[in-house]
């Protein structure tokens, strides 16, 4: 692992509360790491498990899901499906050989900015440990 | 297994006039193999077998059917389908009403209580594969191979499917008519496989699975063969957006096993096909085994035991346990 490595980080927020949470965490200018590639989704139910095993794929180092916490939610009941299904893949992934500090689940309602940072460091600092992902990334090749 | 039973049973159930036709086992081309057997008329009943060879799945015909559009005022077979089924099969039965993949009206069950199937590549490794026809018997706790005229004891251990040594369902959880008696269930031995790849740690999982994945040639047999895949539009043939590109390389081999895996978790009810037809030997059991087992533990839900049941991946509990979450 070279000195400078820097992990990337997909994290996928659901619209009502992680999203509103991270831009809070932006508004009060909380400083956390900038390796995290944020999409918007409108609920964690709608992440659908083979967005992480494409986004490590695809050259992501380490995915981040997060939504409202449990009984928070926008949709009433999404989050409780993301979080059997993911806590799935994640014994999944771990069985076939993924790392499991690459994968982290995490709630963060509208008001925890600060959380979000916690939450942000956690996530990179083990991305950070676990090293590039090289497992079953999809390499170019060169003819 | 009364045959004489089996057979007045499928006599009477396709001599119905709401039964289209009754899927079973007969008598393969060579060897000790079966073949499956779709019987239309009372007549062919007499080509019914129920052998320890039986052992694939037959369940994956009732949605294997294809469905054609019909000429204009053709009205579509709405007539029953009979299916003899061991308890891994039931299993496959209930899990499909559960999604609602067939309607509990359009099938009727032929429950055939199994005292554990053979492995026939372990049958021919270890004693021997011939043209000329032999058949395999169930003598109380071993099976017997009936060879030209001779008759060979096998210990059940020597050749018995790895699914039936886990086996805890050898009965079948539906049936319309049950043949012969319920067997005395057995205790599953030990997932000594999935138990070995737990104790490594996770690279030396990562390493033992690359190995394994490379090998894949995707030629899709696992999907085809399992009784639960069966999506009109199935992800690997999707093309936009395209999920799993077709390259045959390390990379699309393992986002395919992880995406079947993942579709089945909660969902297969380990009647081990995906294994026994694969052909580069890939031990998908150990992987769907491995799921199923967390669902278990962690959810205390099994496929396939309640009809009524919900779906395990479209359901949830407030109280799932969510130890992972940071």
């Amino acid at each position: 692992m070279s000195e400078n490595y820097e992990p990337n980080i997909v994290a996928f927020l659901c619209n009502w509360c992680s999203y509103a949470g991270a831009d809070l965490a932006g508004t009060s200018r909380v400083q956390y790491p900038a390796n995290i590639q944020v999409i918007r989704v409108m609920c964690s139910g709608r992440v659908n498990p083979l967005y992480v095993m494409n986004a490590l794929q695809q050259g992501a180092d380490g995915v981040l899901v997060s939504g409202c916490h449990p009984g928070d939610c926008h949709y009433m009941e999404g989050n409780f499906y993301a979080r059997r299904r993911l806590g799935m893949l994640k014994d999944l992934m771990e069985f076939v050989g993924v790392d499991p500090r690459r994968f982290h689940m995490s709630w963060v309602s509208a008001s925890e900015g600060n959380k979000w940072k916690e939450v942000v460091e956690k996530t990179v600092e083990d991305a950070r440990e676990a090293g590039p992902f090289e497992g079953f990334r999809r390499r170019q090749i060169d003819w | 297994m009364d045959l004489e039973q089996l057979r007045k049973t499928a006599a009477e159930v396709v001599a119905r006039d709401d039964v289209k036709y009754l899927i079973g086992w007969k008598k393969g081309s060579y060897g000790s193999r079966v073949a499956p057997a779709f019987v239309e008329d009372a007549a062919s009943v007499i080509e019914l077998i129920f052998s320890p060879s039986c052992t694939a799945n037959l369940a994956t015909y009732l949605t294997l059917v294809e469905k054609t559009p019909l000429p204009r005022g053709q009205e579509t077979d709405k007539r029953k389908v009979a299916l003899m089924a061991k308890g891994c099969d039931s299993r496959a039965v209930v899990q499909l009403l559960v999604e609602k993949g067939i309607h509990r009206e359009d099938v009727i069950v032929i429950g055939c209580p199994c005292p554990g199937m053979i492995d026939q590549s372990l049958l021919a490794g270890k004693y021997g594969d011939t043209e000329e026809r032999s058949e395999v018997r169930w003598n109380g706790k071993d099976f017997t191979l009936v060879r030209g005229g001779d008759e060979i004891e096998i210990p059940r251990n020597d050749v018995l499917a790895e699914k039936c040594r886990l086996c805890r369902h050898p009965n079948p959880v539906i049936s319309d008519y049950l043949i012969g008696e319920a067997v005395k269930e057995w205790d599953p031995a030990e997932d000594s496989g999935v138990g070995e790849l737990e104790a490594k740690d996770v690279d030396g999982r990562g390493d033992y699975w690359e190995g394994q994945f490379s090998r894949c040639v995707r030629c899709y047999s696992c999907r085809n063969v399992c009784p639960l895949c069966y999506c009109q539009d199935c992800i690997l043939d999707r093309l936009n957006p395209t999920w799993i590109n077709r390259a045959v390389n390390f990379s699309e081999n393992t986002a395919f096993n992880i995406s079947r895996a993942f579709h089945l978790a909660g969902r297969c009810i380990e009647c081990g096909e995906c294994e026994r037809v694969c052909p580069a030997n890939i031990p998908l059991g150990k992987i769907n085994r491995k799921m199923a087992r967390e669902v278990r533990e962690k959810y205390g839900f099994e496929p396939g035991l309640d009809p009524d049941a919900e779906p395990f991946q479209a359901s949830f509990k407030p109280d799932d346990p969510e130890d992972f979450i940071l």
